[in-house]
């Protein structure tokens, strides 16, 4: 992160900038796409996520308070818009920590991508909100006050919250492997 | 969090956050339970695997689609400010405002005593895009904008569906009920305004819970800047 040019690259936006902003586009649509596809896992979706972020952060820009740093502004706005497009998905489309595994068999839980797309099956099969610290600390890798900042909790409930989605995680993993 | 002192020490261990008591003491416990380092070991497979999920690269026309997307003119100097032309909903929200739209409205519940119905002429208003929520999954596409001008709060329809959509409005202790939001065929997105006059100018929250034959079909949540 150059999270030390954010605060000037804000100041250019502010004060009529707009290749600026487009600076600011380069230096975190990456990181913005992939906590919305590694909670929306539908790429389309995740596209949709991530331009409706930029677009409020413009929309916003001058309420940031540059006392806080800009990936941590931007990653809420990313987070609370991929909730809301998950809000917005079908019952039948939710997910559950707590279900058994149906779907995949014995034969998935291999080495290589068919263990990665089991552990990526699991992560859609816990709930939002734990499954956004999950991706917070080990998809962006991410201190705890920076996750507490984000999600705007205390870092200890950030904490349990991970505690308790790699747990659920880890059961989903063993039931695979004994379906 | 479990309630296994153990499984916080090999979290915390995961995370780097023991200190030289709980070390020892995590040892103790790995020494003498071949459970724990079963579940030791799953848990540092599984952070293992996490991290090393791979970052996608974003696609090549998300940087262009952001940038065509913004205004073109320039970033609001505040919150309340307020520069036409604007966003492309604010255009549209203009225009549906000036035109004046129509709105069937009943009430669920008790009707709050100001509570009104869009339509009126809002010429002399300048409204304000305080949130809005594109809706790109579930039978109900399009987007919902929440606003603000001199008289208050309101809401912006820009549905698409294969049904008509009735549409629940609600904020604490108030509830406003659309019927029959949305174009079913055709092409663009018709548009409706709702003037939220009941709800008071302290709202933070609204929610908008969308219905077709009476059953939920999504929802969503538009916050005033206040309340991030």
């Amino acid at each position: 992160m150059k999270e030390d040019d954010d605060p000037a690259l804000v100041r250019r936006c502010l004060g009529g900038d707009r290749h600026a902003f487009e600076g600011l586009v380069l230096r975190y649509q990456r990181p913005v796409f992939n906590v919305a596809l590694r909670m929306l896992r539908e790429p389309q979706d995740a596209m949709d996520v991530a331009q409706t972020t930029f677009m409020k952060a413009f929309e916003h820009l001058a309420s940031y308070d540059p006392n806080h740093r800009f990936y941590s502004w931007i990653y809420r706005i990313a987070v609370n818009e991929t909730l809301n497009a998950l809000a917005l998905r079908k019952p039948a489309a939710q997910i559950s920590g707590e279900e058994p595994d149906e779907s995949p068999g014995p034969e998935r839980q291999l080495a290589g991508e068919q263990a990665s797309q089991a552990l990526e099956d699991a992560l859609m099969r816990i709930t939002p909100e734990l499954r956004s610290v999950v991706i917070l600390r080990h998809v962006m890798h991410l201190s705890y006050q920076d996750m507490a900042d984000i999600l705007q909790l205390p870092p200890k409930t950030v904490k349990s919250r991970l505690y308790s989605a790699r747990q659920l995680l880890r059961e989903q993993l063993l039931r695979c492997e004994t379906a | 969090m479990d309630d296994t002192p153990h499984l916080a020490l090999i979290h915390a261990e995961i995370d780097g956050e023991l200190d030289a008591r709980q070390r020892a003491e995590l040892a103790r416990q790995l020494l003498a339970e071949p459970q724990i380092r079963t579940e030791r070991e799953d848990l540092r497979q599984l952070c293992a695997a996490l991290d090393a999920l791979p970052e996608v690269e974003p696609p090549a026309q998300l940087r262009a689609s952001i940038l065509a997307a913004l205004p073109p003119s320039g970033i609001p100097r505040s919150r309340s400010g307020w520069s036409a032309p604007r966003w492309r909903y604010a255009a549209l929200l203009a225009g549906v405002l000036g035109a004046g739209a129509l709105v069937f409205e009943t009430l669920d519940g008790t009707r709050p005593a100001t509570t009104e119905a869009a339509g009126t002429m809002a010429a002399a208003r300048v409204p304000v895009t305080l949130d809005t929520v594109r809706l790109n999954s579930g039978p109900v596409a399009g987007r919902v904008s929440l606003y603000r001008d001199s008289g208050g709060l309101g809401v912006v329809f820009a549905l698409v569906a294969p049904a008509p959509v009735d549409v629940l409005i609600t904020s604490g202790e108030h509830t406003l009920r659309i019927n029959a939001l949305g174009r079913t065929t055709g092409p663009g997105e018709p548009t409706t305004t709702v003037a939220l006059r009941g709800f008071g100018t302290g709202t933070q929250a609204v929610t908008v819970t969308f219905l077709m034959d009476g059953r939920q079909v999504g929802s969503a949540t538009l916050r005033s800047p206040d309340s991030r």
